[in-house]
């Protein structure tokens, strides 16, 4: 299976982040062509789905997204970068072993595993500045890394199939993707808003 | 009282038919006769049967039961074993006519009624549909029950085919059937039969529509899921097949990780067979679990769930607000800028959904479309349209992630201008008019010129002409006017040289008495001037033996004075090297004659053993090389070595041949460049003292400056390539006189004098050649012959050959 395309903070201030879009395969429904093109859609109501980034409360409509304070949506898209640290880099060394896959899917989920890590420094750099300028507070500084948490959320992960985990992944890239463009043009209105 | 004729005519009646005799039961039977023509009047009809073979005839006994013209047999006259012979008689007034007889008998015309009541019923019980269908025999004349007992027989068909689907069904008067096609409506009939006899007709149809099957609903499927905005989201599906009742679709939905089973919130939003998701109960990163219920009477249906995740759904409307603009850019090249709107209900100011653009277009007539991806932006610029034509551009868009294309915009239509510019059309305009007139110009010129254009492409042939000569004045042997004649005075010299030289006479010695009086002879001059052109003698014969060079120049002239002349010869060095190369470096594209003369100073060098003959009567070499040499603004004379005493004969010859012979008497030198040494080669073989004509020598001589070598030569032939003249400019030719012919053979020459003062020679060639023989004895043993040595050189400076000397290096 071919890893889905990860978000990317396009469009971020300081984050130069524009990786090509990852999604190449057709059977992902990547180009858009249609549902018949989603025959995966049919296998998502399987029951045992079930993602370790589930438990967050994160927001899934545009209001709640936007009601949010920054701080608490800035401080979700950094938990989530981190919930994924650890499981890709774990993914990775998982298909390594895998003879029937296709060369270019090992360099793509490692070239996957650094987008996210650069995005995630990226994030935080960017935080780092907003919070220096005062756009956001520095409440929840605190929480944004708790390792603890973040090992029991990476176990669980290490047990997903692996087409679950790269469902898991896609939507929780999309996730964040949206995240970071209505934090951006919350911040900064007039950057192509 | 008028006469009407009624124009029937009343005869006896014709003759009527017994049509037909039948019997419902077997009991009575009846028959029926159709009448013939009536013949005017009226007719009564008789029936007379009898029976079998009696005799006996009885009358019908009952005309009325079964109608006109029939005949009623009731039981007490029937007697099926009997056959019955019957005839029917028409009379009128007139007469009477009586059938053919008619055998009957009576079981063979049996045929009932058709059956009567038919009645149908349908049942439907589980899933089955029945067909009751009930009937009545046939009803009999005398009302009673009809105790007979049919057969029947049952037909029915559904009411649009045509086939009849036939049943036996025996003696009961009902059927039923199962077999029936739900909802079609079927049309039945009946009939029956005694035992003996035939079917009776078909009863009156009856029709019988069987109710369709009651099922429940089949399975509906859903469509699609869309989402316009990815705010909202609406699923369509595909109703089920119903049997005819009424059905009823819900929708029902449960999300990722509940268990609660929600309904549609709204039905009507998007349609019919649609399920319209609002904001409220819209979730992303959640999957959808959707499934439809059919439900009819019979029963329901549940379709496939469908899963979906709102994310993955979105499907925009087209852009809107599309606007084309056509710009100039610098150049005056329209482009075109495309601008457009997002969708309305795309919300792109908030980042939630970031739309992706995609442009198409084609010409109007045109059959691909050409895509351009665009990117995020609202505008675009295209350079690359052609004027003149109409295009059809189209936008669309999908969201930066996942999600649909949406619908193409409607078409939009763009009209390029045809930049028709003025400056365009006038560059080209000017370019055809000059075009156009260049070509009048070359073609004007080619017809003006072609003659000459003609001439230079394709110069004409020489023929051979001898310019100057007047034969008249040949014949009248008057030397010096022949020479005025001949002289060369405006002398044509370039082109005409090779002309001239052609009136060369290389003469014979077989022909020298001939010659003698070659005065007298001008035929034979002019045979001996044609001789020498025509044939290749060998002598000499770069293009006419050895007076070419002479001819080149404008006075020709025999020095009339084998006296004294200056040699002028032309050094010889290096053998057959320098001949060449002067004869080379004389060679001047307008100096043929030079070249000719060098070529023939070659040829007859190196032939000088061979020829036969001399032009001139040779004196014997012991004597001298006479060398007469003409100088006056000829270059070059031919010197013509020869016997003194001979000389009065030769001179006609040589005068005729040369011009300016009396100017060969002045002894003028002027610049001559060259002048023809004509040497008569000593044949040491020879013995003898006599007119040795074998071999004509010329000696090409060059006046050479002193100091200068041989290349010098070649000096002269540059600088005589600006004259066109066949003479060399003189100024750096020099004369040396001969002293003195050593050995036979060789030469000997004077330093010019002069010529140790100045390159021209003109002046004191003059003088010199008054004294050639002063100098000559003078400066005897200071000059060195150009001995046969190769390298010899006369250290006078001037250049003198030897040809004969040199000669066998010639060969």
């Amino acid at each position: 299976p071919h890893p889905p395309s990860p978000s990317e903070g396009r469009g971020r201030p300081g984050t130069a982040l524009t990786g090509p879009p990852l999604c190449g395969a057709p059977e992902e429904g990547c180009d858009g062509r249609g549902e018949k093109h989603f025959p995966r859609d049919n296998e998502l109501g399987r029951p045992a789905r079930k993602c370790h980034t589930s438990g967050m409360l994160t927001p899934n409509g545009k209001e709640y997204a936007q009601k949010i304070p920054r701080e608490e949506l800035t401080h979700l898209i950094l938990k989530l970068l981190q919930a994924w640290k650890e499981p890709l880099s774990h993914f990775n060394q998982h298909i390594e072993h895998h003879q029937q896959l296709p060369d270019d899917s090992l360099s793509k989920a490692k070239e996957i595993s650094n987008m996210v890590h650069e995005l995630k420094t990226g994030v935080e750099k960017v935080t780092e500045k907003m919070q220096s300028m005062g756009i956001i507070s520095n409440s929840l500084n605190g929480m944004a890394s708790s390792e603890g948490t973040g090992l029991s959320i990476s176990n669980e992960a290490n047990m997903m199939s692996d087409s679950d985990f790269i469902h898991c992944f896609r939507r929780d890239s999309n996730k964040v993707q949206s995240y970071l463009k209505i934090l951006k043009c919350r911040i900064m209105p007039e950057n192509s808003c | 009282m008028p006469v009407i004729f009624l124009g029937v005519s009343q005869s006896y009646p014709g003759k009527p038919q017994i049509i037909r005799c039948r019997s419902l039961e077997k009991e009575t039977f009846s028959c029926w006769w159709k009448p013939g023509s009536d013949g005017g009047l009226p007719n009564n009809y008789t029936l007379f049967y009898s029976k079998d073979s009696e005799e006996k005839i009885y009358e019908c006994p009952d005309y009325l039961t079964s109608g006109p013209n029939s005949c009623y047999f009731n039981k007490n006259h029937t007697n099926p074993w009997t056959t019955y012979i019957i005839t029917v008689m028409a009379t009128n007034e007139i007469g009477s006519n009586t059938s053919d007889p008619q055998h009957v008998d009576v079981t063979s015309i049996v045929q009932p009624d058709a059956p009567v009541n038919l009645s149908l019923e349908t049942n439907t019980s589980a899933n089955m549909s029945h067909l009751w269908a009930k009937w009545s025999p046939p009803p009999l004349a005398d009302a009673g029950f009809n105790s007979h007992v049919y057969h029947y027989e049952l037909r029915l068909k559904p009411e649009e085919k045509e086939e009849w689907e036939t049943i036996s069904v025996g003696m009961q008067t009902h059927y039923e059937m199962t077999s029936l096609q739900a909802g079609v409506k079927y049309i039945v009939q009946v009939r029956c039969m005694l035992d003996l006899g035939e079917w009776s007709e078909w009863s009156s149809e009856r029709s019988i529509q069987v109710p369709k099957e009651r099922l429940p609903p089949e399975k509906p499927r859903i469509m699609k899921c869309r989402s316009p905005e990815k705010e909202t989201f609406t699923c369509w599906w595909k109703p089920a097949l119903d049997g005819g009742l009424s059905t009823n679709h819900t929708l029902l939905y449960s999300k990722e990780g509940e268990e609660k089973v929600y309904e549609c919130p709204d039905y009507k939003t998007a349609g019919p067979n649609s399920c319209y998701f609002d904001k409220k109960h819209t979730s992303f990163w959640t999957i959808y679990n959707i499934t439809v219920r059919a439900t009819n009477e019979m029963g329901s249906n549940v379709s496939d769930p469908h899963y979906v995740d709102v994310t993955y759904i979105v499907q925009p409307d087209p852009p809107v607000n599309i606007t084309l603009e056509l710009k100039k850019s610098i150049q005056r090249k329209p482009y075109l800028v495309l601008t457009w709107s997002p969708p309305p209900l795309a919300d792109v100011r908030s980042g939630w959904l970031t739309l992706e653009y995609e442009l198409r277009l084609k010409p109007e007539e045109g059959e691909e479309w050409e895509t351009i991806f665009v990117g995020q932006q609202t505008q675009y610029k295209m350079f690359s349209l052609n004027p003149g034509k109409r295009y059809i551009i189209q936008i669309h868009c999908k969201p930066d992630h996942h999600g649909l294309w949406s619908e193409w915009s409607p078409e939009m239509y763009i009209e390029i201008p045809t930049d028709f510019r003025a400056k365009d059309m006038a560059v080209w305009i000017i370019v055809g008019v000059l075009s156009s007139l260049i070509c009048l110009v070359m073609s004007w010129i080619m017809i003006m010129k072609g003659y000459r254009m003609m001439a230079f492409i394709l110069p004409p042939v020489p023929g051979p002409k001898i310019k100057g000569i007047d034969t008249h004045l040949l014949e009248t042997g008057k030397s010096e006017e022949l020479l005025s004649a001949l002289g060369c005075h405006g002398f044509p010299p370039t082109s005409d040289c090779e002309e001239l030289l052609i009136e060369y006479l290389e003469v014979e010695d077989s022909e020298d008495q001939q010659l003698m009086p070659s005065h007298d002879t001008p035929s034979k001059n002019t045979k001996i001037i044609l001789k020498e052109t025509d044939s290749d003698s060998g002598r000499g014969s770069c293009d006419s033996p050895s007076l070419l060079p002479v001819k080149c120049r404008e006075s020709h002239s025999l020095p009339s004075v084998l006296q004294t002349q200056d040699v002028r010869a032309k050094e010889k060095k290096g053998g057959k090297g320098i001949w060449e190369t002067q004869c080379m470096a004389s060679e001047q594209k307008t100096l043929p004659c030079n070249s000719e003369s060098i070529k023939s100073c070659t040829w007859l060098a190196a032939q000088l053993p061979s020829n036969q003959a001399a032009m001139f009567a040779y004196h014997s070499t012991v004597e001298a090389f006479k060398i007469t040499l003409n100088t006056t603004n000829v270059n070059t004379s031919p010197v013509l070595v020869g016997n003194e005493e001979n000389r009065q004969s030769l001179y006609p010859i040589a005068e005729t041949a040369y011009d300016d012979m009396e100017k060969i008497s002045e002894m003028e030198y002027s610049r001559s460049d060259q002048t023809m040494v004509q040497v008569r080669q000593n044949q040491q073989n020879d013995n003898s003292p006599f007119l040795n004509p074998k071999l004509m020598d010329y000696v090409e001589v060059h006046k050479v400056r002193q100091d200068e070598e041989p290349t010098l030569l070649l000096k002269h032939k540059e600088n005589s390539g600006k004259t066109k003249k066949c003479t060399l400019t003189g100024t750096s030719k020099e004369y040396t006189k001969v002293s003195t012919v050593v050995d036979h053979h060789i030469l000997v020459l004077l330093p010019d004098q002069r010529t140790q003062n100045t390159p021209v020679s003109q002046e004191p060639v003059a003088e010199t050649s008054q004294n050639p023989q002063q100098s000559q004895t003078e400066k005897n043993s200071s000059y060195s012959t150009t001995a046969p040595s190769d390298s010899r050189r006369d250290t006078s400076g001037s250049d003198y050959m030897d040809p004969s000397s040199f000669m066998p290096s010639f060969k």
